[in-house]
């Protein structure tokens, strides 16, 4: 099953005013591996031609991606009051 | 000035809604937060609860909270390609004591900090602390929109991400060693399916773990629970594990472990409701940071106290306790009214005299077992060879079991001396 496929069945509520993850690109241009491509669970790091590229509306919020980085390019939050990934099994 | 609480729990998981329930019954004024709303939205159950410390604050908790089954049978066991070797261990004294259920946390958290207003705690989900409150080095309460919250003491349940901990210095960004990364699926299937497919009744439910050695280089862990109607299943991958491998998506290895032959047919017809991700303190003892100081202490995964040694993975028992134990801390400090370092310092020694630490302590170097390659490839095909020899007829000769034993280990390319240090390091370890 798809990812993409899997992350739909997930319940969100994305704040569209704030990501709670920022990635530096001039960062991520120079990394020699970009392995939050593979460490993310959420698919939320992809490479397209080469360049990273972040978006963090899948972010399931597991941290991952803060310790995968060694770079020192994300800067991890939390959402903000009660948005982003909300389990309804958990 | 006298604070406006005193105490506030920031987290209202397992660890924190215990610290509250214990501190509000003793009559201390608690503010409860957590940033997602209903609480326990954010969090994922990776195995079973065991209830022996939350009976102590709850006494009723086996016929008030959210549980799914309560554990029948456990299983153990190693998936090689295309074999599974499994202990499946089933004992009445499951079923007499019931103390072992499997959960869904977005239905049992809510129910606990539930139980934290109903002993006098405020409880105020969806908010999102910003930061600690210090002053003159001391946590003097959280601040969230400009606002300052203070406190007599301020216990950090935030989880295996602690960010407040992190950005005021009370420990260190997580490491690759610290942590794996969980990767779980709901998988809906129907009561009577489970049933029959388990061999459970209504009530009673399964819960196994595996060390996968079917996905190369990689070594992780698997678990597959039951719940009432549906199936949790899931995979633990170690960071470390993960970028020296650094070539497999996290989510393409829950895939795959699914599609194992012993796996596949044991959620075929089931409906995937739900994905999620969530770390896993792997740490032991060495990721434990200093729990308390000036104002402040911190319980559960936000401590880094869990167990893992590839077959058993717990954490929610560490978490109740650790929240017990820094509640009843909290107690004594405000009789003293005294929140300062050296009077919480009664946290650690009520730790080191519970079986949190004297665990973390038992089993410190337990990852040199975990992170040993040939306990996830080797020794699995070992196995799966002598089996292989004992239990099935190719029309062959037979074998004593020390000639199977020689030829399985050359089979993998294992010394003798290395296949011994290894099971004395299991030995002394595990």
């Amino acid at each position: 099953m798809d990812i993409k496929e899997r992350l739909g069945k997930t319940k969100y509520d994305v704040d569209k005013n704030y990501a709670h993850i920022s990635v530096d690109e001039s960062i991520c241009a120079k990394c020699p591996h970009h392995f939050c491509v593979m460490a993310c669970p959420a698919q939320c790091y992809t490479l397209q031609d080469e360049k990273l590229v972040f978006q963090y509306e899948d972010c399931v919020e597991c941290g991952t991606c803060s310790v995968a980085c060694d770079q020192g390019s994300v800067t991890w939050h939390y959402p903000k009051a009660g948005k982003g990934v909300i389990y309804k099994f958990g | 000035m006298m604070p406006d609480y005193d105490a506030i729990v920031v987290g209202a998981g397992n660890a924190g809604s215990a610290a509250a329930i214990t501190m509000a019954s003793k009559g201390l004024s608690v503010l409860l937060v957590d940033r997602s709303d209903p609480p326990g939205a954010k969090n994922l159950s990776g195995g079973v609860l065991w209830g022996n410390d939350l009976a102590q604050i709850l006494p009723k908790w086996q016929s008030e909270a959210p549980l799914e089954r309560f554990i029948q049978n456990k299983k153990i066991g190693f998936l090689t390609d295309k074999s599974s070797i499994v202990i499946d261990f089933k004992t009445k004294m499951f079923e007499e004591n019931k103390v072992g259920y499997t959960v869904l946390r977005s239905k049992f958290d809510p129910w606990l900090a539930k139980k934290a207003k109903e002993a006098g705690a405020t409880v105020i989900p969806g908010i999102t602390v910003e930061s600690l409150a210090m002053k003159d080095g001391k946590v003097i309460g959280v601040q969230e929109s400009g606002d300052t919250v203070t406190a007599g003491v301020v216990i950090l349940a935030e989880g295996i991400n602690p960010r407040l901990a992190i950005e005021a210095n009370l420990r260190g960004p997580l490491q690759d060693w610290e942590v794996s990364v969980g990767v779980k699926e709901i998988i809906k299937l129907s009561p009577q399916k489970i049933e029959d497919r388990f061999n459970l009744t209504p009530a009673s439910g399964m819960a196994s773990e595996y060390i996968v050695g079917s996905l190369g280089e990689l070594n992780i862990g698997a678990f597959l629970y039951t719940n009432k109607d549906s199936i949790s299943l899931g995979i633990v991958s170690p960071m470390e594990q993960l970028r020296e491998n650094g070539m497999t998506h996290t989510y393409d290895i829950i895939e795959q472990f699914k599609e194992h032959p012993s796996i596949a047919p044991l959620i075929e017809g089931g409906t995937v409701t739900e994905y999620g991700a969530h770390m896993i303190p792997e740490g032991g003892l060495d990721m434990v940071p200093k729990v308390f100081g000036d104002g402040y202490m911190i319980v559960g995964d936000a401590a880094g106290f869990g167990f893992s040694n590839g077959l058993v993975l717990q954490g929610m028992n560490y978490a109740f306790l650790s929240g017990i134990l820094a509640g009843e801390t909290a107690v004594e400090a405000k009789t003293r009214n005294d929140f300062s370092s050296s009077s919480l310092s009664l946290y650690r020694e009520k730790l080191e005299s519970s079986y949190v630490l004297k665990d973390l302590k038992t089993f410190k170097d337990i990852r040199k077992v975990t992170g040993n390659k040939n306990m996830y490839t080797a020794y699995p095909k070992m196995l799966e060879s002598i089996l292989l020899e004992m239990l099935w007829e190719r029309g062959q000769p037979k074998k004593k079991v020390r000639e199977i034993l020689g030829s399985a280990a050359n089979e993998m390319k294992m010394s003798r001396l290395k296949t011994v240090t290894d099971f004395y390091s299991i030995y002394r370890r595990m």
